[in-house]
């Protein structure tokens, strides 16, 4: 080969060298994660980073990626931040508590930010140290945990304390061993009323309903939103509407003005219908509450007026329209073992009470009866009635 | 020989040349005050708790009162603003936040760690001097107790030991420096609970404060405070609130010495200007010497017999 055409070869490969695209150029190319200014490294400690192995970095990177599922349900109940003990006690942490209740607001992502998917990562494994002089930005572990903690407790509660939160290592050990509540340990959450409406919130008193003016319309339709009927017969939990909520939105409303939800109809259409629905709430006048009997037809009485909805409308939310017989929900051949047919209209006597139901309700519950399965005399209900009639319960 | 007229610009060129021959002097100030290797402190007022913990810090570290940690967790002295004393390098207090009652800001004092201190330039004998990393610190040996520091420092920061009638000390955070030649952090930083104080060099922390109030606009005033008053300070805080509200001085950007050392230099510079002016003045008795002779009337009787 000629000494001309080797150095056009070696000319062409430093050009191509030089201009052949690099991995982080073809992603800053392609736009990827929707962010032109990606950089691989930036975000993944491998080079060939996969859907299945993402190799995200674990700690703070320009993109915030948090692989932390909704849900307590495998976190530990209670952690001891013991790492740092020096002039207080150290600090016992109701996890499962600040979990549940973290359901209302931003997430298990407020704390465990940062969290690549996969393992959850601790504290400590970011914020390591007293602090970082390679990143000042990112506070060491003392600085971490406080802030954290002070961040929501200095907005609702106003304390700072040392001692809310650093509380005596006796005290606690006491009420964990006498075998109390792990949440009731916590000090200062001793009067909760636990397992109220899917979280570990203490109740809260709402009104009964809120009025809402349509603001598009001067004058316009209102909105009757029925609160305590959603939660106490329709059964919603707080979390079912309440999500990204501040805690200090109601534990320091001064600071922090009601949060104004940007689409009103978000939280409806779970379950309603709204997008042709507008009459359906936006009336001239407020409405009643919800009746079954006058929505439907069937009168809820006695035993199903204490049921919830969804323990007769098995299917869920939206609940829809169920055949009203008895063996719809009961099965064929129902009937409660210790029945008073009293509670019927009609106290049945003596005799009676010794034949079985299928005797006179030969066309089933809840049907006229008929007499003539033992009677010949022509007998029949309601002109002749097997006991006495009294008032339906 | 008068001073005539060529004499006159002479002497004058002379004394031009010294003010020019100063200006190189003022240069160095300004490379000084962008020096790489300057520590900081940046404190993040939206971040302090007011738990007081950097008063009992820096009392262990100075071995000021040696009082318990108890004695720092009484709240009731935020009822009247305090000032930094000889047994306290350090105080924190509280200012009123217009936006949230229950949330009043603190704010915590100390030296402000001047890139271009009054104290260094007023102290007649080196006792109080920059570090090589910007702390400014003080050596009691030298002192002789003028007291010229606490009347130069823009911050009133200096305090003085008047209760101590033989070995008085002016006495100041002096940023913890033995701490930092053994590693450590200093002693505040090292206490702060949420670490509102974050301790790095002072390049690094101006990017981060801004970066905080360029990332949470809404948090914090767009403002550093300690960046460009008085020159710059080592110290650098962020608020929430003007600081003129939260008892911080409104200071210039200009630094204290920046005016007086500029003159004071030029005089003393390598001794030339106090040589060419008993030079000068030399010159002048010698030439009248010489000249038309001032006879004494007293004298010229005394010496009359003799004629």
């Amino acid at each position: 080969m000629c000494k001309n055409c080797l150095l056009v070869v070696a000319l062409l490969l430093v050009i191509s060298s030089v201009f052949w695209p690099n991995p982080s150029a073809i992603e800053a190319a392609d736009g990827v994660h929707g962010d032109p200014q990606a950089r691989c490294k930036n975000c993944h400690s491998c080079e060939k980073p996969t859907h299945e192995n993402p190799c995200l970095l674990k700690c703070e990177r320009p993109k915030e990626v948090s692989g932390i599922p909704d849900s307590a349900t495998h976190g530990p109940d209670v952690i001891f931040l013991d790492q740092l003990v020096g002039l207080y006690e150290p600090v016992y942490f109701p996890h499962k508590l600040h979990a549940d209740m973290e359901k209302m607001g931003e997430g298990c992502a407020v704390c465990h930010h940062h969290n690549p998917p996969g393992r959850i990562l601790a504290c400590r494994e970011c914020h390591g140290g007293p602090s970082n002089p390679a990143n000042l930005g990112q506070p060491g572990l003392k600085g971490a945990y406080h802030r954290q903690c002070l961040g929501c407790h200095r907005e609702w509660s106003h304390k700072t304390d040392c001692n809310v939160c650093h509380a005596k290592r006796s005290e606690i050990a006491g009420k964990i061993a006498a075998g109390t509540a792990i949440a009731n340990a916590s000090p200062g959450m001793q009067d909760t009323n636990f397992d109220i409406m899917g979280s570990l919130h203490p109740n809260i008193e709402t009104p009964k309903k809120y009025v809402y003016k349509t603001p598009e319309v001067p004058d316009g339709p209102i909105v009757t939103f029925h609160h305590k009927e959603h939660t106490d017969l329709f059964g919603l939990k707080c979390v079912d509407c309440h999500r990204k909520e501040s805690c200090a939105r109601c534990h320091d409303p001064q600071s922090h003005p009601p949060h104004v939800r940007n689409d009103p109809h978000q939280d409806c259409e779970k379950c309603h219908d709204v997008a042709d629905n507008c009459a359906l709430c936006h009336v001239q006048e407020e409405t009643k509450g919800f009746n079954h009997e006058t929505r439907t037809g069937f009168p809820l009485k006695t035993f199903h007026q204490q049921l919830a909805c969804a323990q007769c409308h098995k299917e869920g939310r939206p609940f829809k329209k169920l055949d009203p017989a008895c063996q719809n929900c009961h099965g064929e051949g129902w009937i409660p073992k210790d029945f008073d047919h009293a509670r019927a209209g009609v106290k049945l006597d003596e005799t009676h009470q010794q034949a079985d139901c299928k005797d006179c309700h030969t066309e089933g519950l809840g049907k006229p009866s008929t007499c003539s399965g033992c009677h010949d005399d022509g007998k029949a209900f309601p002109g002749s009635v097997p006991g006495t009639v009294v008032q339906p319960r | 020989m008068k001073l005539n007229r060529r004499g006159f610009f002479q002497v004058m060129a002379a004394g031009t040349a010294t003010a020019l021959a100063s200006q190189p002097a003022q240069a160095s100030d300004q490379a000084q005050a962008s020096n790489p290797n300057s520590i900081g402190m940046l404190v993040d007022t939206t971040e302090c708790i007011g738990c007081r913990k950097c008063e009992f810090a820096c009392d262990m570290a100075n071995n000021l009162t040696g009082q318990p940690v108890k004695a720092f967790e009484d709240m009731k002295v935020y009822d009247r603003e305090r000032r930094m004393s000889e047994n306290a390098f350090t105080v924190v207090n509280r200012y009123a936040n217009p936006e949230d009652s229950n949330r009043p800001i603190y704010v915590k004092s100390q030296c402000m760690h001047c890139l271009k201190p009054g104290c260094t330039s007023a102290c007649l004998v080196g006792a109080l001097r920059v570090g090589d990393n910007g702390a400014v610190v003080y050596d009691a040996w030298k002192c002789l107790g003028c007291r010229y520091c606490m009347v130069a420092c823009p911050f009133q920061v200096p305090m003085y030991e008047y209760d101590d009638p033989l070995t008085p000390r002016v006495r100041k955070c002096e940023f913890c420096h033995t701490r930092l030649e053994e590693g450590k952090l200093p002693a505040c930083a090292e206490m702060c609970p949420p670490m509102a104080l974050t301790f790095g060099s002072r390049e690094e922390l101006l990017k981060l404060a801004h970066k905080k109030i360029e990332s949470n606009p809404d948090r914090y005033i767009d403002h550093v405070y300690g960046e460009k008053e008085v020159g710059g300070t080592s110290w650098l805080y962020l608020a929430s609130r003007e600081f003129e509200k939260t008892g911080f001085l409104k200071l210039g950007e200009g630094a204290v010495p920046s005016l007086t050392e500029p003159i004071q230099h030029a005089i003393f510079k390598l001794g030339l200007p106090p040589l060419a002016l008993y030079g000068l003045l030399g010159a002048m008795m010698w030439t009248y010497r010489n000249g038309d002779e001032y006879i004494d009337p007293g004298e010229s009787e005394e010496t009359d017999p003799s004629a």
